[in-house]
């Protein structure tokens, strides 16, 4: 489904953000990345639905290749559903209009068959109620769901997830890795970059974990946190894991 | 009344010919600077996006317009393209100029107030677009929208909000600074004082009435602004406080 092959990625000349990552997701699995700041976890995940410009390698997503000039990148990008740390609901337009925005604008959908699919979706997430309301009215775990409604919206394919939880308050973080749980079973693709180790441990199919912009290990949930191969995996867990 | 040995005299102000050309005078500065507004919003608005673009070459010109207008005179401008600009023209043009736009003076003003106005329009742009975070761009892209439909339908809206007061404080500048196009002859509301001057030496009434009229119109601004800030206030956000 998404397959990573020696991807490098250089922000300017001097500095290497990844270096020849590859990695192949499978349809229906769920990886989950993790590493320390700046490892270039979010710069990977931007360039699976070509938001950054890597400079070598080729990422394929269901066969179409991100960076070919021939590709309709704005088609791929609907096909991928993405959920920032900072849930970037758009702040002017209510929930509703949040989520029926680029149902209506990219797939030319009606808006009310636009809205009947927003309502039904902001059911799953369970706050139905907030469809009028503005971002700013919301909790951070709504804000939050509302984003995975808005992704969600487009009937992606795939799913990705930049630290959903990390700037919840600890009780709101159950609640969306909830519905994130939920997305995981009924068998959507999915990319997470998180440190939320008991997601990453019940759902993740496989774990990947980055260090300067290099992947340095990957494992299954029981393998990557009982038999970590690198020191650096180690020392990592160690500090995460208290 | 008599101070200083000067005997105010009122009715130059309404007096014919005099009130006429006051009256003549007010409506010209009025569509001098909306006109040169709108020139000056436009241009703005695609200097300062131009300014934010990945592209270098394409920033590097936003840049290039903004130090050159912003950092000479504004008089010097103005002088620029009433003496300098149409001898760059071909020789056939010129003459077409001065034969066919006999108020050539009045645009001359229209184009400098609006291009110098557009440098430092285009400042608020920028200044305003990258306010907003990064990933509220990406995720705007990430949904498939198109460059142009992500500034249309999420990015301008909520920069423009941003940009309502410092915009306001830039047409305020735009209007005042409109009464040196006298200096190339245009008989806009301060020059038809000082020109009722020369016949009736009243100068002390019709500049205090052309301040009065400039300080009216700007209240004018002010209240309509902060009437569509009320307007436009996003709930929960901006303004808070007040
Ligand atoms: N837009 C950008 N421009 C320049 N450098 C960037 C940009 N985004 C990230 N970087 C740099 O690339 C490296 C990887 O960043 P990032 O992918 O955000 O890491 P992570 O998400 O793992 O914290 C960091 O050193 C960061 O400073
Ligand atoms: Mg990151």
């Amino acid at each position: 489904m998404i397959d990573i092959a020696e991807v490098s990625l250089w922000y300017d000349r001097a500095h290497k953000a990844l270096d020849r990552v590859s990695e192949t997701i499978r349809r229906g699995q769920t990886v989950v990345i993790c590493g320390p700041s700046g490892s270039g976890k979010s710069s990977l995940l931007r360039c699976i639905n070509g938001l950054e410009a890597f400079q070598e390698g080729t990422i394929r997503v269901d066969g179409v290749s991100v960076r070919d000039p021939r590709t309709d990148i704005h088609r791929l990008r609907a096909e991928i559903g993405m959920v920032f740390q900072h849930f970037e609901l758009y702040p002017h337009m209510t929930v509703m209009q949040n989520i029926t925005l680029a149902p209506m604008r990219v797939r030319k959908k009606a808006r009310a068959e636009a809205e009947q699919k927003a309502m039904a979706l902001l059911e799953r997430v369970g706050i139905p109620e907030k469809a009028a309301r503005y971002p700013e009215e919301l909790s951070g775990g709504q804000k939050q769901r509302v984003a995975i409604a808005r992704a969600l919206a487009m009937e992606p394919k795939i799913m990705l997830f930049d630290e959903p939880t990390s700037a919840l308050d600890p009780e709101m973080i159950k609640e969306v890795l909830d519905v994130m749980t939920g997305l995981a079973q009924e068998g959507m693709t999915m990319v997470v970059v998180t440190h939320e180790m008991g997601f990453a441990r019940t759902v993740a199919d496989r774990i990947v974990f980055m260090s300067e912009g290099r992947v340095v290990e990957t494992g299954t949930g029981r393998d990557f946190f009982e038999r970590p191969q690198h020191e650096r995996t180690r020392q990592f867990l160690d500090r995460i894991l208290l | 009344m008599e101070i200083f040995h000067y005997t105010f005299d009122w009715s130059v102000l309404w007096r014919s010919p005099y009130g006429g050309m006051l009256v003549k005078g007010i409506v010209t500065t009025l569509h001098l600077s909306l006109l040169a507004w709108v020139v000056a919003l436009t241009l703005g608005m695609v200097v300062g996006v131009a300014r934010v673009q990945p592209l270098r070459w394409v920033r590097f010109a936003g840049g290039a317009y903004v130090q050159v207008f912003r950092n000479t005179p504004f008089l010097v401008q103005l002088f620029f393209w009433y003496f300098a600009a149409p001898l760059l023209l071909p020789k056939q043009d010129q003459q077409w100029l001065y034969d066919n736009v006999p108020d050539y003076a009045y645009w001359a003003g229209v184009l400098a107030l609006g291009a110098y106005t557009a440098s430092r329009v285009a400042e608020q742009v920028r200044a305003g677009l990258l306010s907003i975070p990064p990933d509220q761009y990406r995720a705007a892209y990430a949904s498939g929208m198109t460059g142009f439909q992500v500034y249309r339908y999420v990015i301008a809206p909520f920069a423009l909000r941003i940009m309502l007061p410092p915009l306001t404080t830039e047409f305020l500048t735009c209007f005042k600074n409109s009464a040196l196009a006298m200096t190339i002859g245009v008989m806009e509301v301060t020059h038809t004082a000082y020109y009722i001057d020369s016949f009736t030496w009243h100068g002390l009434e019709t500049t205090s009435a052309a301040s009065a009229v400039y300080l009216c119109i700007a209240l004018c601004i002010i209240g309509l602004m902060a009437l569509t800030e009320k307007r436009v206030r996003i709930v929960g956000m901006m303004g808070r406080g007040r």
